[in-house]
């Protein structure tokens, strides 16, 4: 990555009109590098929706310092491009809105296509494997924006009967010192009985915006565990929308960890089409200093059958805020459905805030839902219990702290990671300035 | 120096009323002390002043360990002081496992006194003493656990921390028993180890039964937060013979 110097064509962003016309005319003259997904029209219809569709989540109340009506967008830079680099391992890499990749795929089993979006849109194989944006994307304000300014993606395709070992990680770096403006789409899909891993991370300081889409699309059978990692720099504003679709006892596991910026929007839907159909999602966030994480979770039973488990941790120190809406949809006729949701929020702080707000709506009956959630700090006894055992209070406290996120840690597919995001989440409590207990 | 885990005039106020009224105990290395009560005593109140609970207000009075003022230190200060309390409930830390806590605590008593494998090789040794399974080590700390799983776990911690004293918070509450033998032998096998040899003993209950398998060498009694009897093994057979009533009888007219 370091060997790529070259700066690529930009403009300055803007949501507005004016500013998507300038970025369109970008995108024609660059040949669309790494746009071409999005026709113009499809673009300004975007951005009218993104104008006019409400704030999600309603307006923040007194004392949340985020306020969506009032995001500023001034000194960000718009460019799409793609740079060839030799291959290295299965996976891609953005460098702002700059996909690095070899030409052809970037995975090891030949079977498997990871490509550059806009490779793979001007393939006819994969062109047509590509989903159109369900209703649900359409109707978010900021999955609008990420439309309207589609500058980057991949497309990552795991044929029917495939089962990979190795991880596919689509990595999106901000592009240091310029203040990029990301709009990334990322589309997996898995064949029938394919099975996957998926692993996103975006990463790198500075005061970049990242706002996307991601689709998944489940064959029968197939199981897909995609990976969430945000670690972006503490001005980053980072909005991600990711939504799967599952076909007859597939299953999508959500795993996200939110750990960076300072804005972070999340989506996580889970669409249960067929019978049969399993979601099983996990999310954590851990805001310090100024952070703030809005979290959502959505499953939709829209068939009988289907079972989902959420197991949601977050936690805040110092001034962090955050935002839990938990959404549960069983639909008439979805008999049979099981579902659960679990989540439980820490205040390290007097001044942190989370809130919790689940919604189940269920209009099947004989269907088995259960909601449990908590909101607490630190447990004094638990505290006390270590200090008797020779334990140092900032041990202690980051030990209970930690433990605090193991019922979504251990969720992840592999140690590694489950390290990984232990050792995040360490450095963070280590960084954190207000804890009380 | 003074030697022991001595209290002199110890008065403690829990929530502004007055709970201790002047505990003198003088704890000796390697020998057994028992402090026997009826509810609302200040059993439990002696055992969390002395490891520090910050519920617990010392109103008069000091704790030495060995010499060393224990009312100056915070609670791990204390524990690393040598000073083990075996909790009557203890608190569950989901998500830390057994393996995890019971490395950590060691380390903060003894730091670095063990490699890896020769601390492994330690647990595995009083986990077979302890007659427990080695599966414990891989649940989250009281998590779940049964009454006589929690007590075990507090014996195991004791057996690997090695401490100089132990308080045992009425250990046999709730216990059946199977598993108030397990907690005899336990100590017995402390005391029998290295570590644990001149380990002295704070034995705090209600019941006498548990005397039957921890030897005490010195029975107290304590009522209404102060101690007014002390004695040998054969105290414990009064109080299971007549009761606390029959102590409080017979201090009465002695006119205390």
């Amino acid at each position: 990555m370091s060997s790529v110097t070259e700066t690529p064509a930009g403009v300055a962003f803007a949501p507005t009109a004016d500013g998507l016309e300038a970025a369109i005319a970008l995108l024609e003259h660059v040949g669309e590098r790494g746009g071409g997904i999005v026709g113009a029209d499809e673009r300004r219809a975007a951005l009218a929706r993104y104008a006019t569709l409400p704030i999600p989540g309603g307006r923040p109340s007194r004392g949340w310092r985020h306020d969506y009506g009032a995001l500023r967008f001034e000194e960000l830079r718009y460019t799409s491009d793609r740079l060839a680099v030799p291959a290295s391992t299965d996976g891609l890499v953005h460098r702002g809105a700059t996909a690095l990749a070899a030409p052809g795929s970037a995975a090891s089993d030949p079977r498997v296509v990871v490509l550059p979006l806009v490779d793979a849109v001007r393939d006819a194989r994969y062109r047509a494997a590509i989903p159109a944006l369900d209703e649900g994307i359409v109707e978010d304000k900021f999955a609008g924006l990420a439309t309207a300014f589609q500058n980057c993606g991949a497309f990552v395709w795991v044929p029917a009967g495939v089962v990979l070992e190795t991880p596919i990680q689509l990595v999106f770096a901000q592009a240091e010192p310029h203040a990029d403006a990301v709009f990334p789409r990322i589309v997996v899909v898995l064949g029938d009985g394919a099975r996957a891993t998926v692993l996103e991370r975006q990463l790198g300081a500075g005061p970049g915006l990242v706002c996307g889409v991601v689709t998944a699309q489940l064959g029968a059978e197939a199981a897909l565990d995609y990976v969430a990692i945000q670690q972006s720099g503490e001005e980053a504003r980072v909005l991600m929308r990711r939504t799967a679709h599952c076909a007859a006892d597939a299953t999508i596991r959500w795993h996200l960890a939110e750990l960076g910026a300072t804005l972070a929007r999340s989506v996580l839907d889970a669409h249960l089409d067929e019978k049969g159909a399993n979601a099983e999602v996990d999310a954590l966030f851990f805001n310090t200093g100024f952070q703030h994480v809005d979290l959502t979770t959505t499953t939709d039973h829209a068939v009988g059958n289907t079972r989902s488990s959420t197991v949601v941790r977050t936690a805040a120190a110092d001034r962090g805020q955050g935002r839990f809406f938990g959404n549960i949809t069983i639909r008439p006729h979805a008999h049979g459905s099981d579902a659960s949701l679990r989540d439980d929020a820490l205040l390290l702080s007097r001044r942190a805030h989370i809130d919790s707000v689940p919604a189940l709506a269920i209009a099947a009956n004989d269907v088995s839902a259960f909601h449990g959630a908590t909101v607490g700090s630190l447990d004094r006894d638990a505290l006390f219990y270590a200090a008797s055992r020779g334990i140092a209070r900032t041990e202690a406290v980051r030990m209970v702290a930690l433990a605090f996120f193991e019922p979504a840690i251990a969720r992840l597919p592999s140690e590694a990671l489950r390290e990984e995001i232990r050792s995040a989440l360490d450095d963070k409590i280590e960084a954190a300035t207000e804890i009380d207990a | 120096m003074s030697t022991g885990l001595v209290t002199r005039d110890l008065r403690v106020a829990v929530e502004g009323k007055e709970i201790l009224k002047g505990i003198d105990l003088r704890v000796e290395r390697g020998r057994v002390h028992a402090l026997m009560g009826p509810n609302g005593s200040g059993k439990s109140t002696l055992a969390f002043t002395l490891a520090g609970h910050p519920g617990y207000e010392v109103l008069a009075g000091s704790v030495t360990l060995d010499g060393e003022d224990l009312l100056a230190l915070p609670p791990e200060k204390r524990a690393q002081a040598g000073l083990f309390l075996s909790f009557q409930y203890p608190a569950a830390i989901p998500g830390v496992t057994v393996a995890n806590f019971i490395r950590t605590a060691r380390q903060a008593v003894r730091p670095g006194d063990l490699v890896p494998a020769a601390f492994r090789k330690l647990v595995f040794e009083k986990l077979e003493t302890l007659d427990m399974d080695p599966a414990f080590l891989g649940r989250y700390v009281n998590d779940g656990f049964s009454g006589g799983e929690k007590k075990r776990l507090e014996m195991l911690q004791m057996a690997i921390m090695g401490p100089k004293y132990a308080i045992l918070d009425e250990t046999d509450s709730g216990l059946d028993i199977d598993a108030l033998e397990s907690v005899g032998k336990s100590v017995a096998a402390l005391r029998a180890s290295d570590e644990g040899k001149d380990t002295g003993f704070l034995v705090i209950t209600h019941y006498p039964r548990i005397l039957q398998h921890i030897h005490a060498d010195v029975v107290h009694i304590l009522i209404d937060g102060r101690i007014v009897k002390t004695g040998g093994p054969e105290l414990a057979e009064q109080i299971e013979r007549d009761g606390y009533d029959g102590v409080r009888d017979e201090v009465a007219s002695a006119g205390v």
